[in-house]
């Protein structure tokens, strides 16, 4: 699936967008190096597709602007009412997961349904400090062969990145978003590798408690980065719940062996 | 006619569960689940002292109020307490089950029971077919080959492949051979007509649950009539009912218990997610769903299927002729009860089964 590169204008950001597919929103917003995968090209055979660089990372210029996670998401928000004006499916991982969540509190007249992979605003867990890119990309996997496969990100972008990351708190528990997520009435999954070890394994059942209508998905033998050690299950988990929102727990495949 | 207790084995704080399914196990306090299950086995033993005929057991999940989800792990257990009376698997829920497995946990459980099984197949209420995902179109085509394969593989005495539409087992060769030959008792639970019919054909009993009188005998006649058809007639076992209950010494005192309870009342539906239930339902009868057309509310507010109503309630004498229309109108020879209700604790329960055993048993052994 040829995705589109385009940028538009938000709280005077320059962000810049990749576009694919065609029917009802799909609004993603990725970790760098991530943008590109299977999940991307699955969910363009049967929406529009946004994948949205959050300003600050990736090929961005440094963010000294925003303040803080909720301020990000506002501008997030401000982003996606700008290239589509219909109820969207927001989905974020890892960083951008706790930016979707914080959007979905404040902009949630936009969300339709949230889907979040990876999310670390709840009960994270410290992982060793890493040297640099190399070392830090290497933790995010179970299996260090599904690391060798991808490409880590650039110095550059690696220094830019976790300073933003470090000024606006991630990695940090957001207690602020932990009280408001019952106000989180869409329908949202949380998706999370059975070895993150960037939250703690008391994280996910707080997002099932706390928002009304969430589903939890656990992948097994994966890490942090699920799209590199399990891109299959991610799908299947993903794509499935985009369409069916809750009732994805409900069995679609046919166990037909021989008419 | 013949009585049964449904050993639910309930969780005994039931009464305190959210108005949804699933129930989180977080509501599951290990220590209080070990005294329900004992108090249930109580229960069982004094059933069989105070004369009932059948223990039933019946494959549920994910909820404490029938807490048995291995039915058959529970019925052993309540096999080596209860000496004589019916181990009745009422039953195993076929599509979300391997059968050969099924096949070989019946024998078994015959032989544990020194022949006191009866077998049971159902398809399972809608909430179920989620526990192992599967795909609710499929589940009555499931039921039927599972049916199908259990059966062959219960009485087959050579080794067979079965290469069926939803199963496909290269060899087959259940061990331990059944006690009960060439059969023990198979209820198929239903209410739906190609499996009345599959009952009928196949020279089997049928269970009917929780339906008023009127709808049950509709069901019962078709299958007494399709018996007919099939050449034999159904003998007064085959026909079973399960039917809530209350019974009290009195009407007057029932029926203040039912006024009492304000919420939760006893129903035979399972509380789920509205989009849920109705996705289930489109996917069981072929129909399609729009699931962007029911808009999501809270938890409480978009649950279904909290049903009011009891089969059975009043004193003795009313409730052995609320099952004499059952008998009656519907040919019922064995009926299966849940004493376990919402808001009655083991103390009740208990008084109940006693009361039930004295005074509503040695009634409906006269109905002939």
């Amino acid at each position: 699936m040829l995705f589109q590169e385009k940028q538009l204008e938000a709280d005077g950001f320059k962000i810049r967008y990749w576009e694919a597919g065609q029917g009802r929103p799909v609004v993603m917003f990725d970790p760098t190096g991530w943008r590109e995968s299977v999940l991307h090209d699955a969910l363009a055979e049967q929406y529009q597709v946004f994948s949205l660089e959050l300003p600050g990372t990736g090929g961005s210029p440094v963010n000294t602007e925003s303040e803080s996670i909720g301020d990000l998401a506002s501008t997030a928000a401000k982003a996606a009412a700008s290239i589509t004006s219909e109820k969207y499916t927001l989905a974020g991982t890892s960083f951008g997961a706790s930016v979707a969540l914080w959007q979905t509190i404040l902009s949630p007249e936009q969300v339709e349904a949230l889907i979040l992979v990876s999310p670390m605003s709840i009960k994270p867990q410290q992982v060793p400090t890493a040297a640099d890119a190399a070392d830090a990309h290497r933790v995010l996997f179970a299996h260090e062969e599904n690391a060798a496969k991808r490409s880590h990100i650039s110095q550059d972008i690696y220094d830019k990145e976790s300073e933003l990351s470090r000024r606006l708190g991630v990695g940090v528990h957001d207690a602020e978003v932990e009280a408001r997520l019952g106000d989180i009435h869409c329908p949202t999954l949380a998706v999370f590798g059975q070895e993150d070890h960037f939250v703690t394994p008391e994280a996910p059942r707080v997002y099932r408690e706390k928002i009304p209508n969430c589903n939890i998905a656990l992948v097994y033998d994966s890490g942090h980065c699920i799209i590199g050690d399990r891109p299959e299950a991610l799908v299947n988990a993903v794509v499935d719940y985009a369409e069916h929102w809750e009732t994805f727990i409900i069995g679609h495949q046919s166990g037909l062996i021989n008419p | 006619m013949k009585a049964s207790m449904f050993a639910g084995m309930g969780y005994s704080q039931r009464a305190t569960f959210p108005s949804i399914w699933p129930v989180s196990p977080v509501h599951a306090d290990p220590e209080t689940s070990v005294q329900s299950y004992r108090e249930g086995m109580d229960e069982c033993e004094l059933a069989e002292e105070m004369g009932f005929d059948w223990l039933s057991f019946s494959e549920h999940h994910y909820s404490g109020r029938i807490a048995t989800g291995t039915p058959s792990v529970m019925a052993s257990a309540v096999a080596e307490r209860c000496k004589k009376i019916k181990i009745a698997l009422l039953g195993h829920l076929l599509p979300l089950n391997n059968p050969v497995r099924v096949a070989e946990e019946l024998a078994l459980l015959d032989n544990l029971s020194n022949g006191r099984l009866v077998a049971g197949f159902l398809r399972g209420t809608p909430n179920e077919d989620q526990v192992y995902t599967v795909n609710p179109a499929e589940g009555r085509g499931r039921l039927l080959e599972g049916m199908d394969l259990i059966l062959k593989a219960l009485t087959e005495p050579e080794p067979f492949s079965w290469e069926g539409r939803y199963y496909q087992f290269r060899t087959v060769a259940v061990w331990p051979r059944l006690v009960q030959q060439p059969l023990p008792q198979v209820v198929v639970g239903t209410r739906s007509d190609d499996t009345v019919r599959y009952a009928a054909e196949h020279r089997l009993g049928l269970g009917v649950s929780f339906l008023p009188v009127g709808e049950t005998a509709k069901i019962t006649d078709k299958y007494r009539l399709w018996c007919e058809e099939a050449g034999w007639t159904p003998g007064p076992d085959d026909i079973v009912y399960r039917g809530s209950i209350y019974v009290a010494e009195t009407d007057k005192l029932a029926n203040e218990w039912f006024e009492s309870l304000t919420q939760s009342r006893p129903g035979p539906n399972i509380p789920m997610r509205r989009t849920v239930s109705e996705a289930i339902q489109a996917a069981r009868t072929g129909n399609t769903f729009d699931l962007r057309g029911v808009v999501a509310g809270s938890p409480e507010g978009d649950v279904v299927g909290n049903s009011l109503g009891i089969n059975f309630l009043g004193g003795p004498d009313t409730v052995a002729s609320q099952i004499k229309e059952f008998h009656d109108r519907c040919g019922v020879g064995v009926i299966d009860m849940p004493f376990q209700q919402n808001k009655v604790d083991h103390k009740a329960v208990m008084k109940e089964i006693e009361l039930f055993g004295k005074e509503v048993i040695p009634q409906i052994r006269e109905f002939e």
